[in-house]
């Protein structure tokens, strides 16, 4: 490993999995699920409470569809939501830079009130940083969130060899979206931020595990599952579903669609018996939900193309379009 | 008839003709493009045992010699702007990438298309662009040029690479010829080499058809050039862009990764005050050289060795510290060999 940080190590797939794993908290109390998308803790009457935190740079802060605000606020409430929890309210950390525009940081605030007026989850704590000029790109947020779940409800159930793979909806809309502004395009298609808590609340007791897609993308999600529970997937890839127009864009560009972030899709695990049900529920909210694959007795994703088959790799480095 | 009644006509045609050619052949597709497709689709896996792809230096950024990326972070380091597309910040030098040259203060801009760095030299006047590529490339690099940006050249030329890779030892019996650098050479500029080869297109289609035009002429013992890609390139190719490059650019000797110096494959910017090797030469010339390598990855692109001969493979070079063009490309012969676990 090298002995300064890398862009590569921020950008969720194999080299970030690395750096996280070099760091040792040898005190853990009475958590649990340390590797998870939330931490848990035994609070009596069979409930856990669930704790988790996330962090937000964005380049550019609004973008089709979205915002800085939406993201940090989706962000911590769907690490929360994976879990099957229940959130019951975030912290909002600000650290802005001298001289940003009060009325952008309104638009961003106002667009984290909306939301979680909507899903009721408020934010009950925050704080305010303003760093100088130049030390920093225009602002980032930190937002930290609980939620309360059932003990036997935690969504960090055994997966068996045949169960199917389900997706909540079509890849890559959030990094389309944003990338128009880099790249310089136009596209009607905007941000998937949302929050997933009442997806996931509506199949909770019928799948057992889900991943949000974030950084990294769908690669980074199905890897990391499949090293934690030492087992294959072989993936149908005329099932991986995306919007026409994302496949255009990411082709153009020469970027993978399976390691584009997402901020409001997950994928989830579920016995052969549910899946038709879950994959119907999820359908219900968005059109693009899919049974993608199933569970194999390998420790590779596999995906079976239209001619031959091919490995899913954790992706390394950046996202960055190809010249040749 | 359909793209996939098309692939499986084109499928079946090429298990019959290996069939009937009996012995094993080996086809290098040149193009990283290329190799893209093919493994996307998992080509290699469906083809007939006795016909292998191998991937040849066609992914520009990872032939770029260790020197030139090291004298690339020099300049950085010493607070001369750099700019180039965003996979060649991810190439190793000797020890460092340009990305890593980044996060340790260099100045170091990632582009997308050359009218970026037309705006970054109204900020950064000494801006330097690290122009990579093969024919393709190269003439957005011209446009620059003509806008007075100073230019640090590694495009190379894909013939002169596909000239020596037939010349001595080889154990290639005909080449996928790129797409897009043929659409600006022209069929023509293959025709002195004497190998079967087919110009071909990006569809897995397209590719499974060159495959089989190849085979054809194989088991005939044909060595032409076929164009597989009309809709895209002629016989000629694009002489206004051949023009372009003739008058910002003199072809001169070029280092590639794996491969050595290989005589007139490279393009140089003709105007001295405008080369960035010539204008920052005091510098440059204090870059030391690599040291010489164990690397083996000529061999590997010549087909006359696999991955795990070479002594380096998996021990030193791994696709987090690869050491050769064929372990730096994702699509390199060696990442796929280290990929699949073998």
């Amino acid at each position: 490993m090298k002995d300064f940080i890398t862009l590569s190590e921020g950008s969720g797939g194999k080299e970030m999995k690395e750096l996280i794993k070099s760091f040792k908290f040898s005190f853990r109390g009475d958590w649990n699920n340390f590797d998870n998308d939330s931490a848990t803790v035994d609070i009596g009457n069979n409930q856990l409470l669930v704790f988790t935190t996330d962090s937000f740079i964005v380049d550019p802060v609004f973008f089709p569809g979205g915002d800085i605000g939406h993201l940090a606020f989706c962000g911590t409430v769907n690490d929360l939501a994976v879990m099957g929890a229940i959130p019951l309210g975030l912290s909002l950390g600000l650290v802005i830079e001298e001289g940003f525009s009060k009325s952008e940081l309104r638009k961003i605030l106002d667009s984290i009130n909306r939301i979680s007026t909507k899903t009721q989850i408020p934010i009950v704590t925050g704080d305010t940083k303003v760093m100088e000029k130049g030390k920093l790109d225009k602002i980032a947020i930190n937002t930290s969130g609980v939620g309360i779940i059932n003990k036997n409800e935690l969504l960090d159930k055994e997966i068996n060899i045949g169960d199917k793979i389900i997706i909540s909806g079509g890849l890559g809309e959030h990094a389309v979206a944003l990338l128009s502004k880099r790249f310089d395009y136009e596209t009607s298609i905007i941000t998937d931020s949302k929050p997933l808590v009442e997806e996931i609340q509506a199949i909770k007791n019928q799948i057992k595990i889900a991943k949000d897609i974030t950084r990294g993308g769908l690669a980074s999600n199905l890897n990391e599952i499949c090293e934690k529970n030492k087992i294959g997937m072989l993936l149908n890839e005329e099932k991986i579903p995306a919007k026409n127009e994302v496949r255009k864009v990411v082709e153009m560009l020469g970027i993978n669609l399976y390691e584009l972030a997402c901020e409001g899709r997950f994928v989830c695990v579920v016995s052969v018996e549910n899946a038709p049900r879950v994959e119907g529920k999820l359908k219900e909210f968005n059109n693009y939900a899919s049974t993608i694959g199933e569970i194999i007795k390998d420790d590779k994703v596999i995906i079976q193309t239209i001619l031959g088959k091919r490995i899913l790799p954790d992706p390394t480095g950046r996202i960055v379009p190809r010249i040749c | 008839m359909s793209e996939q009644q098309l692939i499986k006509r084109y499928t079946e045609s090429i298990d019959k003709i290996a069939k009937e050619i009996e012995r094993d052949i080996t086809i290098m597709e040149v193009c990283g493009g290329h190799t893209n497709v093919i493994m996307r689709y998992g080509i290699r896996e469906i083809l007939p045992k006795n016909v292998s792809l191998i991937s040849g230096p066609g992914c520009p950024v990872c032939v770029s010699s260790q020197h030139d990326v090291d004298s690339m972070i020099e300049l950085a380091m010493k607070g001369v702007p750099i700019a180039t597309y965003g996979d060649m910040l991810k190439v190793p030098g000797s020890r460092y990438s340009l990305d890593d040259a980044r996060a340790k203060g260099g100045k170091v801009f990632e582009i997308y298309s050359t009218t970026e760095v037309i705006e970054l030299k109204k900020r950064y006047g000494n801006i330097i662009f690290f122009g990579v590529g093969f024919e393709t490339t190269a003439p957005m690099t011209t446009f620059l040029l003509k806008n007075n940006v100073c230019v640090y050249s590694v495009h190379k030329l894909i013939p002169p690479a596909l000239q020596v890779l037939v010349n001595g030892d080889i154990k290639i019996d005909g080449f996928l010829d790129p797409g897009h650098v043929s659409a600006i050479i022209g069929v023509k500029a293959y025709r002195n080499i004497k190998v079967p080869q087919v110009v071909s297109g990006f569809s897995a289609e397209r590719i499974l058809r060159a495959i089989m035009i190849l085979l054809e002429q194989i088991k005939k013992g044909k060595d032409i050039v076929v164009n597989g890609y009309p809709e895209v390139v002629t016989e000629d190719g694009n002489l206004k862009a051949q023009r372009e490059l003739r008058e910002y650019f003199y072809i001169g000797d070029s280092e590639w990764r794996g491969l050595g110096i290989l005589a007139r494959s490279g393009l140089e910017v003709k105007d001295d005050k405008l080369n960035a090797k010539i204008k920052y030469r005091d510098i440059i010339d204090k870059v030391p050289l690599p040291k010489k390598s164990a690397c083996r990855c000529g061999e590997i692109l010549r087909g006359l060795i696999e991955p795990l001969e070479c002594p380096l493979y998996r021990k030193v070079c791994t696709p987090e510290n690869p050491q050769g063009a064929c372990m730096v490309s994702a699509e390199g012969s060696c990442a796929i060999y280290y990929r699949y676990g073998r």
